[in-house]
């Protein structure tokens, strides 16, 4: 299973998760609007590789007090 | 670019595994996993020194060059993540490692290992940044806040430095230029007098 294939309608192992305990009208909503859990969002490839640090204030203040 | 690095003063660490429990509560670590350990060397015996271990993000990770479905990644920060959508539990990367870091839950039957856990320098993982989907399976995602490994952040001793490498590598440097070489605990001649080569 591809991450692609995650995101687009219901999810192989949500479908019986969408009957069970639901009723078949909400489960039939369900179907039809992709499913009642939905795909967690996967960053693309440029996303989940980009930098996420930065020098705040947080991250300044760890570096002065580790001076000392 | 920065490139994000533990660095582990073992003059100061005095083995309190903070780090330890602070990375398991930041991140609700499963049972019987551990991403960060302390190793102790000499332990109680004069010289004991103590280490605070976690993956260490390698330039050129060897679990990544084992893994055979390609679930390693490295981010422009330099940070080692992986997929655990595409993990398939085989353990080669713990093979590989040479820090242990890469770890299985202990909860499966007949010997399967589950999705592979390891220290994500508090990046979380290829899910959406601070979402519950990325938080249950990678833990909090510190980076993208604006903040840096919490087991560094409230290391009591400041043993623990995590950051831009350039600059805790500097901080290194002024410790020890200040101190001198071997130990600047104070009363550590008075202990152990001369006689300890560290």
């Amino acid at each position: 299973m591809t991450i692609q294939d995650d995101q687009k309608g219901l999810g192989r192992r949500g479908f019986l998760g969408a009957f069970a305990g639901v009723g078949a009208a909400a489960a039939a909503v369900a179907v039809g609007t992709g499913g009642v859990q939905e795909a967690a969002a996967q960053e693309t490839d440029d996303e989940k590789r980009k930098a996420r640090y930065q020098e705040t204030d947080h991250v300044k203040a760890f570096y002065r007090t580790n001076r000392y | 670019m920065a490139r994000m690095k533990f660095l582990c003063d073992a003059d100061r660490c005095i083995e309190c595994n903070a780090c330890v429990t602070a990375c398991k509560n930041e991140h609700e670590v499963p049972w019987g996993i551990n991403r960060r350990r302390v190793v102790t060397i000499n332990d109680g015996l004069p010289g004991e020194r103590s280490v605070s271990m976690a993956c260490m993000h390698c330039t050129d990770a060897p679990c990544a060059s084992v893994c055979p479905v390609d679930c390693f990644y490295t981010t422009a920060d330099a940070v080692v993540l992986h997929s655990k959508d595409l993990c398939i539990g085989c353990g080669y990367c713990f093979y590989a490692c040479p820090f242990g870091a890469p770890q299985y839950p202990k909860v499966g039957n007949f010997g399967s290992r589950g999705k592979m856990d390891k220290c994500t320098y508090c990046a979380g993982g290829p899910e959406a940044d601070m979402t519950m989907a990325e938080y249950e399976k990678y833990g909090a995602n510190r980076l993208a806040e604006g903040k840096l490994p919490l087991c560094a952040e409230m290391c009591s001793t400041k043993a623990l430095l995590a950051g831009d490498g350039d600059i805790i590598a500097e901080i290194y440097r002024e410790r020890v230029t200040t101190r001198g070489y071997g130990s600047g605990a104070w009363g550590w001649q008075t202990a152990y007098q001369e006689s300890i080569n560290v």
